[in-house]
């Protein structure tokens, strides 16, 4: 009590005491779906779309700093946020989208368990089930706190997509050629890459799971300076890794000219190409980043979809006390589990409609969002400042229009 | 037409208002009731506001001239006379639509929070009157507007859709939304509920909300509930309510557990704290603060009892009688000299046990087990279970006595270590 505050050392101390909301949303962001997104997209288009990264890093960490921001000063979670002055239709299609989306996304999380323990020689009927009941029984048995620490480490283990990049000799000279002039062309297939990759680094369901960690860290406005560090560092640690995913795709799927569908094609496609250890880095890496979004995205869903009408919710509550949540996330996981175990499932489909819904909902989260943060009654003193609010209204407008042009261009060409 | 007539909020709420000739008066937005139910023989609040919109203008209106006619399943909204309300009036209502409906409320019986899908009225002769919140899935279907249908579906199957209304005067509305603080409301049923549960509540209303309703509560219960809460909300709600009340509710609360709470909290707000609070007990508090985070003396309660060998029990009694002391502090009571030393102790079974002109030292048991208030915490609970105690002695290194450690504290203290690790 009472000492000096005001020393470097104490200073990171605070910091890693505070540390956590925004790394791991950055964690769980580069996820089996994510991973999915960046590859294909280098595999198709090689460097041209590593310039995506750049806007997406922006309007990412704009979108956090609100998210924090707000879970600061009301010390509610953005679906009470919605419901209390939206009211029940938006909120009603809000989460019903964010429910199915997140569906979705549970699958393709499965999916990447699948497909990487695949790799390994491990059949997908052993993995699926197995992965599932120990994500299912972790979570209901109260030990997830520490299951969210060990996967934070694990996480550490996603900067091995840098060894798999290097290993597959990059020409570094052609990146930055195609950052500043990407070679695009502009048709159906890769305008809904462009809304993939976006769509996938900035996943509605996030800006909910932000803002109620950063409640549940009982965050001031006081740490707001290292708050600020906290979502920067996450936001940074998400893009450089799916920089690097882009890049191990790029320099030997694309220089050779295969085509993947699946995370796990890529993995595979990269054994001839950069050796064995690097295939096997690159699937362990997505086995990871498959069961930590597994775990979290089920609970963080069932938690907003109670939240927003009023069951009782939590991992800290009895079965009894909270059974809607409790069948929610269990169906959930039930569901997206099921689905990778049907023989011939159309895992392309799902993925892609989970990415359309996602894109569709982003704008409708982020217009509620932008007027939650920038009224009065709820954040005082703390609203908007203009940067905030044109570069999040500009995210909104580019989102819509890309969407909708996504939406609209199968309706004029034909064949695609 | 039925001099009863009940009907939902949601069902009037966007509805076209119309005057006696059938004239479009405005649509309606919002009712307001008197928040004081307690004041009305039914318990129940009347709706005595109506919030109307005509052309983009919102208008206050009493309700006293409205008229909701329900006539074969649709309502009509009808008004005899437009009365503007006061600004008085206004100030001092509740609104159902915007400080209760979707927003979080207390069910006393139930002792937490539930969301409000909806309100159930009813109009019995000339007044309305506010009955019960719908928190029930079919009120949230019947805002989307599909209850009728999937009713009427499930009817086929036998099914039906789970309703759950909470009569009014079971819940605490919590008016977070304005922002001027007006006549604070009194949260009369809140103060029923026990204290763990009242901070459980507190913990999960929003940073306003919390604030207000803590600092609506009378000094003695804000001290107990404040004992009950997470660090993380006391030191938010320390920060927000007024220095004075934050002291009052401190000087209530015994000493180690404000020293606990002042130790999270910024240093100058601390300061400002123990200055506002009484003499005594902020002396108390600054002597535990200086005790670094994980040694007994940070957790060591310094009210104790202590007495001189050559009192007779009958003194003991007219001593405790006068004081007073809380139930813990009686666990264990102690024996000192006059330089204030840790001479023995003795239990207040033997006090009840013992004629009344037995001297202290003939009852005592001397060198008793003691802790140094600079020890390990981790080795205190070991020591409790050892020697089966409640209540142990603390002493300095010149043996002074400083306090004792209970076992509500060491469990306490466990608890947390446990938490942390999950």
């Amino acid at each position: 009590m009472f000492k000096n505050k005001k020393t470097l050392f104490s200073q990171i101390g605070v910091f890693l005491a505070i540390l956590g909301p925004g790394i791991i949303t950055g964690s769980v962001d580069n996820d089996a779906g994510g991973i999915t997104t960046y590859s294909v997209a280098a595999a198709v288009y090689g460097y041209n779309l590593i310039w995506t990264l750049i806007p997406s890093f922006i309007v990412l960490v704009v979108i956090q700093e609100m998210n924090a921001r707000m879970g600061i000063v009301t010390g509610k979670g953005l679906a009470d946020l919605i419901r209390e002055n939206a009211g029940v239709k938006v909120t009603f299609f809000i989460f019903i989208g964010l429910l199915i989306a997140d569906i979705g996304n549970t699958t393709t999380e499965f999916a990447g368990v699948a497909g990487s323990m695949e790799v390994f020689g491990v059949s997908k009927y052993i993995s699926v089930p197995i992965v599932g009941f120990l994500i299912w029984f972790m979570v209901v048995k109260g030990t997830y706190k520490i299951a969210e620490r060990i996967f934070l480490l694990f996480s550490v283990s996603l900067l091995m997509y840098v060894v798999s990049a290097l290993m597959g000799k990059p020409h570094w000279g052609e990146i930055g050629h195609a950052i500043i002039h990407p070679q695009l062309e502009i048709n159906t297939h890769s305008i809904s890459m462009i809304i993939g990759i976006i769509g996938t680094t900035i996943a509605p369901w996030m800006q909910f799971y932000m803002q109620s960690s950063v409640i549940e860290k009982g965050l001031k406005m006081k740490q707001y300076k290292y708050t600020l560090i906290d979502i920067v560092v996450g936001c940074v640690a998400t893009v450089v890794v799916a920089f690097f995913i882009m890049v191990a795709c790029a320099s030997t799927l694309h220089a050779h000219g295969d085509q993947i569908l699946e995370a796990k094609d890529a993995a595979l496609a990269l054994k001839p190409l950069a050796g064995e250890f690097a295939s096997q880095v690159f699937a362990f890496g997505l086995f990871i980043a498959s069961i930590f979004s597994a775990t979290i995205l089920p609970l963080a869903t069932a938690f907003y979809v109670c939240e927003a009408f009023g069951f009782e919710a939590g991992i800290d509550k009895k079965w009894d006390e909270a059974k809607e949540f409790y069948i929610l996330y269990t169906s959930i996981l039930i569901i997206g589990a099921a689905i990778i175990l049907i023989p011939n499932a159309p895992l392309i489909a799902i993925s892609l409609w989970t990415q359309v819904i996602n894109g569709m909902l982003l704008p409708v989260v982020l217009v509620c969002m932008i007027l939650l943060v920038n009224n009065k009654k709820i954040m005082g003193k703390y609203v908007n400042k203009p940067i905030n609010n044109i570069i999040g209204w500009g995210a909104v407008i580019v989102l819509i229009i890309l969407s909708l042009v996504l939406l609209l261009m199968p309706i004029f060409t034909t064949g695609n | 037409m039925n001099s009863i007539t009940t009907f939902f909020l949601s069902r009037v709420i966007g509805q076209k208002a119309f005057d006696t000739d059938n004239k479009y008066i405005g649509t309606v937005k919002d009712l307001l009731v008197d928040p004081d139910s307690t004041l009305h023989s039914s318990g129940h609040p009347v709706v005595n506001g109506i919030k109307i919109r005509l052309k983009q203008q919102d208008a206050f209106y009493s309700f006293q001239n409205f008229r909701i006619e329900k006539t074969n399943g649709r309502i009509k909204i009808i008004c005899s006379q437009l009365n503007e309300l006061s600004a008085d009036q206004i100030s001092n209502s509740l609104y159902l639509v915007q400080t209760v409906l979707d927003n979080q409320i207390v069910d006393i019986n139930g002792r937490k929070l539930v969301r409000v899908n909806d309100i159930r009225l009813v109009t019995i002769v000339n007044d309305t009157f506010a009955v019960a919140v719908d928190i029930g899935i079919e009120g949230l279907l019947r805002r989307i507007g599909i209850a009728k249908p999937l009713k009427f579906i499930g009817s086929l199957f036998n099914a039906s859709i789970p309703a759950k209304f909470i009569l009014w005067e079971d819940v605490e509305t919590i008016d977070s939304s304005s922002s001027n603080i007006k006549l604070s409301k009194s949260y009369k049923k809140l103060q029923t509920l026990h204290p763990s549960d009242l901070a459980d509540i507190i913990e999960d209303l929003g940073r306003k909300a919390s604030a207000e309703v803590f600092s609506a509560l009378d000094d003695e219960r804000a001290a107990d509930v404040m004992e009950e809460l997470e660090t993380e909300t006391q030191v938010h709600i320390l920060e927000s309510i007024s220095i004075e009340k934050g002291a009052d509710v401190l000087d209530k609360m015994p000493a180690d557990e404000v020293a606990d709470i002042l130790d999270a909290l910024e240093d100058e707000r601390a300061e400002l704290l123990l200055n506002e609070m009484e003499k005594d007990t902020s002396q108390e508090v600054r002597e535990l603060l200086v005790y670094p985070d994980h040694t007994v003396g940070s957790i060591m309660s310094s009210e104790v009892l202590s007495f001189n060998q050559n009192m007779t029990i009958e003194e003991v009694l007219i001593e405790l009688r006068a004081q007073k002391p809380e139930m813990e502090t009686l666990y264990n009571l102690f024996v000192i000299d006059e330089n204030e030393i840790l001479l023995a102790t003795f239990s207040i079974r033997d006090v009840v046990i013992s004629p009344p002109d037995v001297r202290i030292n003939q009852i005592m048991k001397p060198s008793p087990v003691h802790l140094r208030d600079y020890q390990k915490i981790n080795e205190v609970a070991e020591i409790v279970s050892k020697y089966n105690l409640l209540a142990i002695p603390v002493v300095d290194k010149k043996n002074v006595l400083k306090g004792m450690v209970v076992i509500d504290d060491v469990i306490e203290d466990l608890i947390r270590k446990r938490r942390t690790n999950k």
